[in-house]
């Protein structure tokens, strides 16, 4: 089945919907679609098919986001937990994974029609090779898509992706682009595998369960959280603005905690400055205390060459990224 | 169109409150009622005995109220300790630590300490307090001190055995290995977060720099141990949160990849039944742990 549906919503849908966006909305939602082999237990059938229908769940979802102007989604497809699943299960879940992707390459006409660019994020070297060079295919070829974003986390736990982000940052140490001081709260975020995307406003969990099971830790800190027990496979639209509602309900709170958390992280990043300013001007200067017109003007040019060494070393990083999925597609064109 | 669906959203939302401050204070009558039907039939009960004998008991009693006073007390405490060591036993599963995350403006020490004595005595070894403003970390004195009142209070003379081992921060590189059975307490603050994970970040990347590591060494568990190393305290399997936002506001986000998430509506005036349901609730949650 499709990875785009063309339904429009009904006339209650479409008030209800109205209704909503009257208020502050989410641009960036993630959910964990959780319950397929409950759902497929209930209706007495396959695993697999119950996975099946968790995907169209996942095209239908899309849909009713685009209605409510919800820019971005994240879904939690895979995690490296679910590699202890039986072997079976594990093939099964790839082989879908496949059909899927290259479904998705066969629509690629009407994905650039409805402007979807496809991330996959995860440490996608744990995937079979085949897998990891449909889903370099996709990501190119819907790459250049800016109306809505869908990212899709395969392979993936939050503990990994932010081991990676520190090993990245550790990597342009090595290579001299950064140093050890630079290293940030700002910095990490903008090397986890999610840096072109800002940071869900909501996060979904379906089934019932109450915990984020090492998804998005990082990034969903100041995120409005809703927990509902209905079985992914069965998410109606009523479901998804009632998650929406309760972010509506929060939205001021939440926002006055992201606040408060930007202002402390400017300050501490102020204070890191300058004390790397402070030990330089000791380690150079004349032996004279600096007086605080050199101090500031030290400060302004540490923090600007702060910011160029970063600027590079995330350019060099995105084109290491880049180069990975360019280089499984050659692969692919020679083979 | 817009101005109409703009008061038709607000109409929403003023109905939704109505909602919850109904369900609220339909559960706040609800236990009161339950509480006084229970005052009622057990004053019901007892005054036949009380009218019926012991007179002369009584004057003894009259006697000695103090020491008498005193027994009572300690009576209490004692067969409250024991309700609640009984409660925990009886439970699914226990927790070994459980976060306290305070989503709400003016925190309540009283109650907080309360929570935290509870917590112990139902045989929780580690409780973690939190707000996102940090204030719980800047009044740590008072915290210690109100949680030992309560402590005095709720458990008795007797409560020393419950000796409550306070992790300050400031002198983290110096702390033992907690492996006691005694209940340890940490208070957090949104820098035991983000900032911790960027702190051992710098860290590793200080060992690069000095070419004492590669990049290529750093792993998962590796970050996770120098995470541990100031926290020595094992993730938190539940987090109850107090208050009515629905987030985890830069709580500990590295150690709460699988921790249950049991809220509250509010921390104070909190009720032991309270603590109870969520600890019962989380005795029915099932890991699977990725399979």
């Amino acid at each position: 089945m499709s990875w785009i549906k063309e339904d429009e919503l009904n006339l209650l849908e479409k008030i209800s919907a109205n209704i909503l966006k009257a208020g502050p909305m989410p641009k960036h939602v993630a959910f964990i679609m959780d319950g397929n082999r409950r759902f497929a237990r209930k209706k007495h059938m396959e695993r697999q098919e119950g996975h099946m229908q968790g995907f169209n769940k996942l095209a239908e979802t899309l849909r009713w986001c685009k209605h409510l102007n919800i820019q971005e989604v994240t879904v939690y497809a895979f995690s490296i937990e679910n590699f202890k699943r039986t072997k079976d299960e594990v093939d099964g879940l790839m082989e879908l994974a496949k059909q899927k992707f290259l479904k998705l390459l066969d629509e690629r006409e009407n994905l650039e029609k409805h402007g979807v660019c496809v991330r996959v994020l995860g440490d996608l070297e744990m995937l079979p090779l085949d897998l990891q060079e449909l889903i370099a295919k996709a990501v190119i070829t819907t790459k250049s898509h800016n109306k809505c974003f869908l990212n899709v986390c395969f392979a993936y736990t939050s503990r990994y992706e932010i081991t990676n982000a520190v090993r990245e940052m550790a990597w342009g140490v090595e290579k001299g682009l950064i140093k050890a001081s630079d290293v940030s709260e700002a910095l990490l975020s903008e090397c986890l595998y999610s840096n072109n995307s800002p940071n869900p406003d909501l996060l979904i969990r379906t089934s019932g369960e109450v915990r984020l099971s090492d998804f998005l830790l990082w990034q969903t800190s100041h995120s409005c959280l809703v927990f509902q027990s209905v079985l992914w496979p069965e998410y109606s639209f009523w479901n998804l603005c009632e998650a929406v509602l309760q972010y509506q309900l929060n939205y001021k709170s939440i926002q006055k905690a992201r606040d408060l958390h930007q202002e402390h992280q400017a300050l501490l990043q102020l204070e890191a400055d300058r004390a790397c300013v402070a030990e330089h001007l000791q380690h150079h200067g004349n032996g004279k205390p600096a007086d605080a017109q050199r101090r500031q003007e030290a400060l302004l040019h540490y923090t600007t060459c702060r910011e160029e060494r970063i600027q590079d070393f995330l350019e060099a990083l995105k084109h290491k990224r880049d180069s990975y999925f360019s280089d499984l597609c050659s692969k692919d064109v020679l083979a | 169109m817009a101005l109409l669906y703009g008061l038709l959203w607000r109409l929403l939302l003023i109905l939704v409150h109505i909602n919850r401050a109904l369900v609220s204070w339909v559960r706040v009558r609800l236990r009161s009622w339950k509480g006084r039907l229970w005052e009622r039939a057990m004053a019901a009960l007892l005054l036949p005995l009380a009218l019926a004998g012991f007179p002369d008991h009584q004057k003894k009693l009259n006697h000695n109220p103090d020491a008498n006073a005193n027994a009572v007390t300690r009576n209490r405490a004692a067969s409250r300790r024991s309700r609640w060591l009984s409660d925990g036993r009886s439970l699914e599963k226990l927790p070994v630590h459980v976060g306290l995350l305070v989503a709400e403006e003016e925190p309540s020490y009283t109650d907080i300490a309360n929570l935290v004595v509870w917590c112990m005595a139902v045989g929780i070894s580690y409780v973690s307090v939190y707000d996102n403003h940090g204030i719980f970390r800047k009044n740590n004195s008072r915290m210690l001190e109100e949680v030992v009142r309560q402590q005095q209070d709720l458990l008795g003379v007797d409560g020393s055995k419950y000796n409550v081992e306070f992790l300050s921060n400031s002198c983290d590189k110096h702390q033992h290995y907690v492996v006691s059975c005694r209940p340890t307490v940490k208070v957090l603050s949104p820098e035991d977060g983000k900032q911790s994970i960027v702190q051992a970040a710098q860290q590793l990347c200080r060992a690069v720099e000095n070419k004492e590591r590669s990049s290529k060494d750093i792993s998962v568990s590796m970050l996770d141990v120098l995470l541990r190393e100031s926290k020595n305290f094992p993730d938190p399997e539940l987090v109850v949160k107090f208050g009515p936002v629905d987030s985890t506001l830069g709580f500990l986000p590295w150690h709460i990849r699988l921790t249950e998430f049991i809220s509250i509506p509010s921390h104070r005036n909190v009720s032991y039944e309270d603590l109870l349901d969520a600890l019962q609730q989380y005795g029915a949650c099932q890991q699977r742990l990725g399979q």
